[in-house]
C-alpha cells in the first residue's frame, strides 16, 4: 500500500516539474495577496497583530483549492485517472497519495509566502522554530478537506465555486488555530503557540483518518 | 440500486398522528411561554425568546447527527431510504439553524444593542448554516442518484465534526453567548423550575414537529426516487 502511495506522490511531483503551472499559479496567488494587503489596509494595519497571520492561512487555503484542482483537471485531461482506479487498491493510494504530493507543493508556497510576508512587512518572529512547526502542521491539515472536496466535485459543473464553499466552513477550526499559533510565534508566547498547534494537529488527524476510510468509496 | 418501500403505516397512521401531536404541543408550549412561564429577573419579556430559540437550536443539532447516520447507513448499505432521510433532515435543519440565527439575532439587539456580534457560538452556527446549505447545494448540482447519495453523504459525515463545536464554542473559548444553563456540566439547571418545564415542552413540541417534518419529507423524496428509477429501468 505505502509503495503505491509514494508511487501516486512521486508521479504527482513529476507531473509538477514538468508542468509546474498549477504550483506557480497558486505561489504567485499567494505573493499577489500578500501584496494587494499591504496596499489597501496600509503596511502599520498589516504588520498588527493577528492580520498578516490570518491572510497567510487564508491565501494558503486558496492555494490548497487551486493546487488541488490543477492536480486533478490534469488527471481528467489526461484519462489517467481510471487507470490508476483500475490498479488494486487504486482508490486508497490516489487520495493519500495527492494528500502526500499537495502538501509537497503547499509547503513550497506556505515557505515562499511566508518569506514574502516576513520581509515585505518587516516582521520580527520571536518564536522561529514554533513558526515553523505550525506552519509544518497546517500544510499537511489543510489537505485532507481540500483533496475531499475535489474528488466529490470532480466531475461537477459548478466545482469551481463549490469546492471553496463545501472546504472553508470545515477547516475554519484549522484556520483559527493556525493564525492563533502563529500570532503567538511571532510574539513570543511558547505555551499559546504549542496549543494551538496542537490543536492543528488533532485536527489534521482526525481528518485524515476520517478522510481515509470515507473518501476511496467517493472516487468516482 | 436496492429499492425498499416506504412502510406504508408511516405515512398513513403514524405521520397524522405525528401532526396533531406536533400541532397541540406547539399550542400547549406557546400558551406556557407566553401565559405561564415568569418574565426573566433581567431581561424581562425578550427572554420569552429563548423558548423559540432553544428548540430550534436543538432540532439543528438533532436534524444534523440524523444527517450523519443516514448517511453511514447510505455508504453501508446503498438503500435509497438512508439518503432520502439524509436529505429530508439536512433541509430541516438548515430550516432551524436559520430560526435559530433570525431568533436569536432578535434577542440580541435588546439585550445586547446589536444584531450581530462577532463571537464564537455565532460564528459557528453561521458557520453550520452555511456548511450546510453547501451540502444542499452539492446535492442539487449531482443529476446521478447513487453519486448524488454518496457525494452527499460524504459531506453529511465530514459535517457533523461542526455539531460539539457549535454546542461546546461557549465554554473553550471566551464568549458572549451565555454559557450552557440545562445541559451544563457538574450541576443541576440553572433556570427557574417553570421556565425549565416550559423550555422542556417547546423541545418536545419542536421535537415532534421534525418527527412529522421529516416522515413528510422521506414519504416525497421516497415517491421522487421511485419515479426516478421507473425512468432509468
Amino acid at each position: 500500500m505505502l509503495r503505491r502511495v509514494l508511487l501516486v506522490a512521486g508521479r504527482e511531483a513529476r507531473a509538477d516539474r514538468r508542468q509546474a503551472d498549477g504550483l506557480v499559479a497558486a505561489i504567485t496567488f499567494m505573493a499577489v495577496l500578500v501584496l494587494l494587503l499591504s496596499l489597501v489596509v496600509g503596511p502599520h494595519v498589516a504588520r498588527e497583530r493577528g492580520v498578516a497571520p490570518a491572510l497567510f492561512w487564508v491565501a494558503l487555503l486558496f492555494a490548497a483549492v487551486i493546487t488541488a484542482q490543477r492536480s486533478f483537471e490534469r488527471e481528467l485531461a489526461d484519462d489517467a485517472l481510471d487507470g490508476v482506479l483500475a490498479l488494486p487498491g487504486g482508490r486508497d493510494a490516489l487520495y493519500a497519495g495527492k494528500l502526500l504530493a499537495i502538501a509537497g507543493s503547499l509547503a513550497a508556497v506556505a515557505l515562499i509566502g511566508g518569506l514574502l510576508q516576513l520581509v515585505f512587512l518587516d516582521l520580527d518572529v520571536a518564536l522561529p522554530g514554533h513558526l515553523a512547526i505550525a506552519a509544518a502542521l497546517g500544510v499537511a491539515a489543510l489537505p485532507p478537506i481540500v483533496v475531499l472536496d475535489v474528488v466529490l466535485t470532480l466531475r461537477l459543473r459548478a466545482r469551481a465555486a463549490l469546492v471553496p464553499i463545501l472546504a472553508l466552513p470545515v477547516l475554519l477550526p484549522q484556520l483559527v488555530a493556525g493564525t492563533n499559533a502563529v500570532t503567538a510565534a511571532i510574539a513570543g508566547d511558547e505555551p499559546t503557540a504549542v496549543a494551538w498547534s496542537l490543536l492543528i494537529l488533532a485536527f489534521g488527524v482526525i481528518y485524515t483518518v476520517l478522510g481515509l476510510t470515507i473518501v476511496p468509496t467517493a472516487i468516482e | 440500486m436496492t429499492t425498499t418501500i416506504f412502510p406504508r403505516i408511516l405515512t398513513v397512521r403514524i405521520q397524522p398522528a405525528l401532526a396533531v401531536a406536533s400541532i397541540v404541543g406547539a399550542l400547549v408550549a406557546t400558551a406556557m411561554a407566553l401565559l405561564w412561564a415568569p418574565p426573566d429577573a433581567n431581561q424581562g419579556e425578550v427572554q420569552r425568546i429563548m423558548y423559540v430559540h432553544v428548540p430550534s437550536a436543538w432540532l439543528a443539532y438533532l436534524a444534523f447527527v440524523v444527517v450523519f447516520l443516514a448517511s453511514v447507513g447510505w455508504l453501508w448499505s446503498r438503500r435509497p431510504v438512508f439518503d432520502a432521510v439524509a436529505v429530508a433532515s439536512a433541509e430541516i435543519g438548515v430550516l432551524f439553524t436559520g430560526l435559530a440565527l433570525v431568533s436569536g439575532s432578535i434577542w440580541a439587539k435588546p439585550t445586547w444593542g446589536v444584531w450581530w456580534t462577532w463571537e464564537p457560538r455565532l460564528i459557528t452556527t453561521a458557520v453550520m448554516f452555511v456548511m450546510y446549505v453547501g451540502y444542499l447545494l452539492l446535492r442539487s448540482l449531482s443529476t446521478d442518484m447513487d453519486r448524488r447519495a454518496t457525494r452527499a453523504a460524504v459531506v453529511g459525515i465530514v459535517a457533523v465534526l461542526n455539531v460539539p463545536i457549535v454546542h461546546l464554542s461557549v465554554t473553550w473559548m471566551n464568549a458572549l453567548h451565555q454559557l450552557p444553563t440545562v445541559l451544563r456540566a457538574g450541576g443541576a439547571p440553572a433556570i427557574d423550575e417553570r421556565m425549565l418545564a416550559t423550555l422542556i415542552v417547546g423541545v418536545v413540541a419542536f421535537t415532534l414537529l421534525y418527527a412529522w417534518m421529516l416522515l413528510a419529507r422521506v414519504s416525497i423524496e421516497r415517491q421522487r426516487q421511485e419515479r426516478v428509477m421507473r425512468e432509468q429501468a
